[in-house]
Parts: structure tokens; C-alpha cells; sequence
């Protein structure tokens, strides 16, 4: 296990208010990590750094073998790098197909004259039907996204995530709005792609935490609060005060 | 291609049927039109006609590109109509010029002492500029002599404004309204600008006499409408072609995805911005085309052309035809624009109330408006839309 990605001393603040405050967070490859937290501790903000979305203030972030830095890049170009972010409202693209979905997400040259001179190959095709398979959605891929139920667009934007190949999956709530089965089909998908890759899940729910039987990171305030096993951090005498105890 | 279960790359043209279909209703009424036309059949159809017709498949072609633009990408260009009105221009130029040419010649040649070329291009700046006080050839005519070169300057012009302009506009991340807003501002920018006499294009006089083809003299006007309309024909079909290919694949997927969610397209590793440029300026560019086959037909263009409401209409045809479909806009374009020209050219009978009188020439913007509201609340589809209801949903 190597450190993929570092987050050190990263400050972040909003209108005067600190979102972020001296975070650091590593993550290894491959790894699966839970973080949790409060509303406001700075969970979605910790990935909107990550991905280019936000700036920071201060601190490093720095990526792969050759810890070159995400500051500066790009959403575009991070995401090219192999980060890839699914985010808490599912955010598919309804108004085209599962298969087309997939296919835009699909790991591939992603500037406008290669798209534009794109013929998908076979083995993509393949790819295409083995992902659907995967998230569940093997007999959906010619249906439109839009008419898909909550929970199935929620496995495509999954799927689409895994169709861009990332070294690293940054999860916002997957869960959320489940029923059970479909949340236990969702801890399947997750913890078989943390065998191969990084995979950091946001989540409020505790109990899906504990299935994921995973590192987990607890935020308070834009900063760490505890890190370790999920039975370790619950124990935590500050974890139940600012978290579980209210 | 294989399996189609696992493949299902077919031909862009077989995933879209409404191509084929749409092109041989074109040719349909392409050889229709010809054989009811003056120059050529039966004389059902005026010269005048053939020209309004031809005029028409030049602003379907325009409504195509601004539908690709706005109904496939989600930029809502205002300003559209001012890279129709370049590309018009830039053909203008050489057409009075070449025109201007030949007449100054031809009153020279009987001079007792032969015009040296220097004397040739002074008249010829007298003739062309006299109406704004100046007997100058200006710098910007420097090429106007070579078709070659205008009909590059047709792509380039456009082209270029474009470019700049929407690569400044894009990587500012300006969206929505607000770059609705701009381009609107660009296009009455350049009007006003045009307006001035000192521009070298004529201030509001704009260029004349476009429909006198150097060359083509000997022909009648007959003749030469109707080998417009077949080019403005042909240069929509082509258009259309084109088009379709680029919406239809992976582009096209990628553009509608940056229309329904920007922020989402950018996380998966495309460069928003250089998407939005490419079809921002190809679509420019095809406009500009269009300008350069409407205005030769128009045999006139002037400032006014590329007022700011021009685009708008532009946006309205599109609206009203369906947009995020191309067969919509061309529906919309030319059935606005040709009731357009019906209800203002005092085609429609003046309806009498008895208290008072409809005048279409006057109300005609009020019906058009009221047929907007119309479509934007029963059928935000828009009349390309209603196809939807004949084609039965898997």
C-alpha cells in the first residue's frame, strides 16, 4: 500500500467562515475509507478541494508516485488524472441513454476532435455491457436515464465512475435514499472496487459504515477529529460528544 | 457491424432516420420549385418567389446552426445573425466591387487617352464611396477584387470573431443569460459600428446591388435566382448533413450532456470550454455561409441586418420550429419567416372590425408574439415536437 493521495494542511474559508481548517488526510491505494461527520464539518468540501472544484487557502494537496500537486489543476484535468467524483444528488444525464451514459464516461481521449472522430470498438461495447451487469442495470442500458428509479440512478453514476477507470473514487452519500436491498448491493459494489483502487464514501448513515467494515475518518469542524476503526472512533470520548452523543 | 447486441455503431444514417428523410424532401421540393420557376418551367413561380424561397433555405440553414448552438449545446448565442451579416458583407464586397469595375471600365474605355489602373480604382472608389463622401478605396478593400479571397474572408471573418470572442466569453465561464447578454451586446456593437460612414463598408447604406453577379450580366435575373436557390439548396442539405453527423455520435452526447450539467461533463475529464468553442465557432462559420448565399439574393445588406432583434428572431424560429431537434428548426424558420414576409409584405387581407381595422403589417409582430407565448406554454417541444406523437415509443 502506497499514499496516493495527501491532503495536508489544507484551510479553507468562506465569507470569513472556516469550512476547512488544517486538514490532513491520506489515502493509500488501494484502500476503501469511510469519512463522517456532522452537518458542516467540511465532508463535501474536502472533496470539492480534491477534485478542483474549490480552491484552498493554504496546504498541499498531492497526487501519485510523483506527488505532483492538484492545486491549480483544472476540474477537467483532475479528473484525468483518475479522480473520479459521484456526488450526493444523483446527477446522471437523464435525457440520454444508460448505454450512452456509460459511454461518455468511458475511460478514452477526451478532447473535441478525438470525440468528434470516435467508432467505439468492440471490446468498449463489452466493457459498456459488463459495467451495466455490474451496477445492475444489464437490461436498462437502451432505456433513457431519466426514467430509471432513484436507486438505479444512483448504480449508473456508479457505474460511470468505474467506466472512467479513476485511481481514486470520491463517494458523496451513496446510500442515500435506498431501500435496504439496494443498499447492500451498493456496499457490494463499493468494497469489490476498493480491492483494485481507491475509494473514499461520505456517509451519514452509520450502519452502512459498518458494512463497508472499512478505515474511517471523523471531520469536526474542517478538521480531523479521529481516524481508525469504526468501533475505535465510536469510542472516541470527543467523536460522541460533537457527533453521536446529540 | 457485427452483432447488435454488442455493437450498436450502425451508419450515423440509419440511427437517424429523419436525415433521409428530410434530405429527399428537400430534393423534392428543390426540383419542384425549379420546374414551377420563371427561369426554367412553367412560370408559376416569379423570380421574386425563388429568390423569398431561396432567401428562406438560407435562414434554415442558419436556424440549424443556432439549434446545434443553443438547443444542442445550451449556449442561447443572441448573436448569431451578426456572423450571417459578415459573411454577407464579405461576399458584398467583391460582388460591388467586380460590378463597380466592369461599369467604370467599359464608361472609360471610350477615353481618347486608355485609364491607367491607378485612374480605374480611383473611379471605382468614387463610385463605391461617394455616397459617404470619400473617393478612397478604404484598406479593408484591399482584397475585394479577388472572389478567392472574400469567399475565404466568408469563413475567416466569422470564424474568427467567434473564436475570440466565445474563447474570452467561455473561459471566463460565462453562462447562461449572461452570455445571452454579451453576445447580444457584440452583435449591436458591431451594427453601430457599421452605422458609421467611416467604417470602408458604406455606413447605413450597407452594399447594393448584390443580385448583379460579375460575370454572369448576360443572364437573366430568372436564370441566375434560380441557381441560388439550387446553391442555398444544396448548402442546406450539406449543412443539415453535417450537422446531424456531429450531434449524432459522441460529440453530440457530450454537448447535450454539457447543456444539461456543465459542472458534471468537467468531472469526467472533458475540457468544457474547448467543446463549447468548437461548436460555438463551426457554427459561426456555417452562419457566415449562409450570410454569403442570403445576400446576393437579398441584393442588399446593410447594418440593419444584424441588429440585436435579428438574433433574437433567429432564436424564436427555433424555439417555435423545436429546438434540440434540426429538421424543428427549419420547420421554424421557414414557416416564420416566410408568414413573416407574407403578413408584413401586405400578402394577408387587412381584417376590418368595423370599429377598427387589422392591419397585418402593424399587428404581425403582435400575432408572432402571442404564437411564441403560444408554443413556449402548449408545446415547449415546439412544432417539431408534435413528429414525437406520430412515431410510437418503444
Amino acid at each position: 500500500m502506497s499514499t496516493l493521495l495527501e491532503v495536508s494542511g489544507v484551510c479553507v474559508t468562506f465569507d470569513g467562515f472556516r469550512a476547512i481548517n488544517n486538514l490532513s488526510i491520506q489515502i493509500a491505494e488501494p484502500e476503501l475509507r469511510a469519512v463522517i461527520g456532522p452537518n458542516g464539518a467540511g465532508k463535501t468540501t474536502f472533496m470539492d478541494i480534491v477534485t478542483g472544484k474549490t480552491r484552498p487557502d493554504e496546504g498541499r494537496v498531492t497526487w501519485g508516485e510523483k506527488n505532483i500537486s492538484l492545486l491549480g489543476m483544472s476540474e477537467s484535468a483532475i479528473a484525468r488524472e483518475g479522480i473520479g467524483r459521484k456526488f450526493q444528488k444523483p446527477t446522471v444525464f437523464e435525457e440520454q441513454t444508460v448505454r450512452e451514459n456509460l459511454a461518455m464516461a468511458l475511460r478514452n481521449k477526451r478532447g473535441p476532435l478525438d470525440v468528434l472522430l470516435y467508432r467505439g470498438t468492440r471490446q468498449e461495447a463489452a466493457r459498456i455491457t459488463e459495467l451495466a451487469r455490474e451496477i445492475g442495470l444489464a437490461d436498462h442500458l437502451p432505456r433513457r436515464a431519466g426514467d430509471l428509479s432513484h436507486g438505479q440512478k444512483q448504480w449508473l453514476e456508479i457505474g460511470m465512475l468505474l467506466a472512467q477507470d479513476p485511481r481514486l473514487l470520491l463517494v458523496d452519500e451513496p446510500a442515500a435514499g435506498m431501500t435496504p436491498a439496494e443498499r447492500e448491493h451498493t456496499t457490494d459494489i463499493l468494497r469489490r472496487a476498493a480491492e483494485t483502487r481507491a475509494v473514499v464514501v461520505i456517509e451519514h448513515d452509520m450502519e452502512f459504515v459498518r458494512r463497508l467494515g472499512c478505515k474511517v475518518t471523523v471531520l469536526h469542524e474542517g478538521a480531523v477529529l479521529a481516524e481508525g476503526s469504526l468501533d475505535h472512533v465510536t469510542q472516541n470520548r470527543q467523536v460522541i460528544d460533537v457527533y453521536l452523543g446529540r | 457491424m457485427g452483432n447488435p447486441d454488442i455493437t450498436p455503431r450502425q451508419s450515423f444514417l440509419a440511427r437517424t432516420p429523419s436525415v433521409l428523410w428530410f434530405l429527399g424532401l428537400l430534393g423534392l421540393f428543390t426540383l419542384g420549385v425549379t420546374v414551377l420557376a420563371e427561369g426554367f418551367g412553367m412560370a408559376l413561380l416569379s423570380t421574386s418567389m425563388v429568390k423569398i424561397l431561396g432567401m428562406t433555405l438560407c435562414l434554415c440553414l442558419i436556424a440549424v446552426a443556432m439549434d446545434v448552438v443553443w438547443g444542442y449545446c445550451g449556449i442561447l448565442s443572441l448573436g448569431h445573425f451578426a456572423f450571417f451579416g459578415l459573411g454577407g458583407y464579405a461576399i458584398g464586397m467583391w460582388l460591388m466591387y467586380a460590378r463597380t469595375e466592369g461599369i467604370v471600365i467599359e464608361s472609360l474605355a471610350n477615353a481618347p487617352i486608355p485609364p491607367t489602373q491607378e485612374e480605374i480604382t480611383n473611379a471605382i472608389a468614387t463610385q463605391i464611396f461617394g455616397v459617404v463622401g470619400s473617393n478612397e478605396l478604404p484598406a479593408l478593400w484591399t482584397f475585394a477584387d479577388s472572389l478567392a479571397m472574400q469567399l475565404l474572408f466568408v469563413v475567416l471573418v466569422p470564424g474568427l470573431l467567434a473564436l475570440v470572442f466565445g474563447w474570452l466569453a467561455f473561459r471566463s465561464r460565462v453562462t447562461g443569460v449572461y452570455l445571452s447578454i454579451l453576445t447580444q451586446a457584440m452583435t449591436l456593437a458591431l451594427s453601430l459600428y457599421l452605422f458609421q460612414n467611416d467604417t470602408g463598408l458604406r455606413g447605413n447604406n450597407g452594399l447594393s446591388g448584390l443580385q448583379n453577379i460579375p460575370g454572369l450580366l448576360h443572364l437573366p435575373q430568372s436564370t441566375i435566382a434560380l441557381w441560388f436557390f439550387w446553391a442555398s439548396a444544396a448548402a442546406l442539405g450539406a449543412g443539415y448533413l453535417f450537422f446531424a453527423w456531429l450531434v449524432s455520435g459522441k460529440f453530440g452526447s457530450v454537448i447535450r450532456g454539457i447543456r444539461d450539467n456543465e459542472a458534471r461533463v468537467r468531472f469526467l475529464g472533458y475540457h468544457v470550454e474547448s467543446y463549447k468553442l468548437v461548436v460555438f465557432t463551426l457554427t459561426a462559420v456555417i452562419s457566415g455561409l449562409a450570410g454569403a448565399l442570403y445576400y446576393p439574393q437579398a441584393g442588399i445588406i446593410n447594418p440593419a441586418e444584424i441588429a440585436p432583434i435579428a438574433s433574437i428572431y433567429l432564436a424564436v424560429w427555433v424555439a417555435i420550429g423545436g429546438r434540440g431537434r434540426l429538421y424543428g428548426a427549419v420547420i421554424g424558420a421557414a414557416l416564420v419567416s416566410l408568414a413573416s414576409s407574407w403578413f408584413t409584405g401586405g400578402g394577408a387581407p387587412d381584417v376590418n372590425l368595423g370599429f377598427y381595422t387589422i392591419n397585418w403589417t402593424d399587428w404581425w409582430l403582435v400575432l408572432l408574439g402571442l404564437g411564441f407565448v403560444a408554443v413556449t406554454l402548449f408545446f415547449p417541444r415546439g412544432i417539431g415536437g408534435l413528429f414525437d406523437l406520430l412515431v410510437r415509443k418503444p
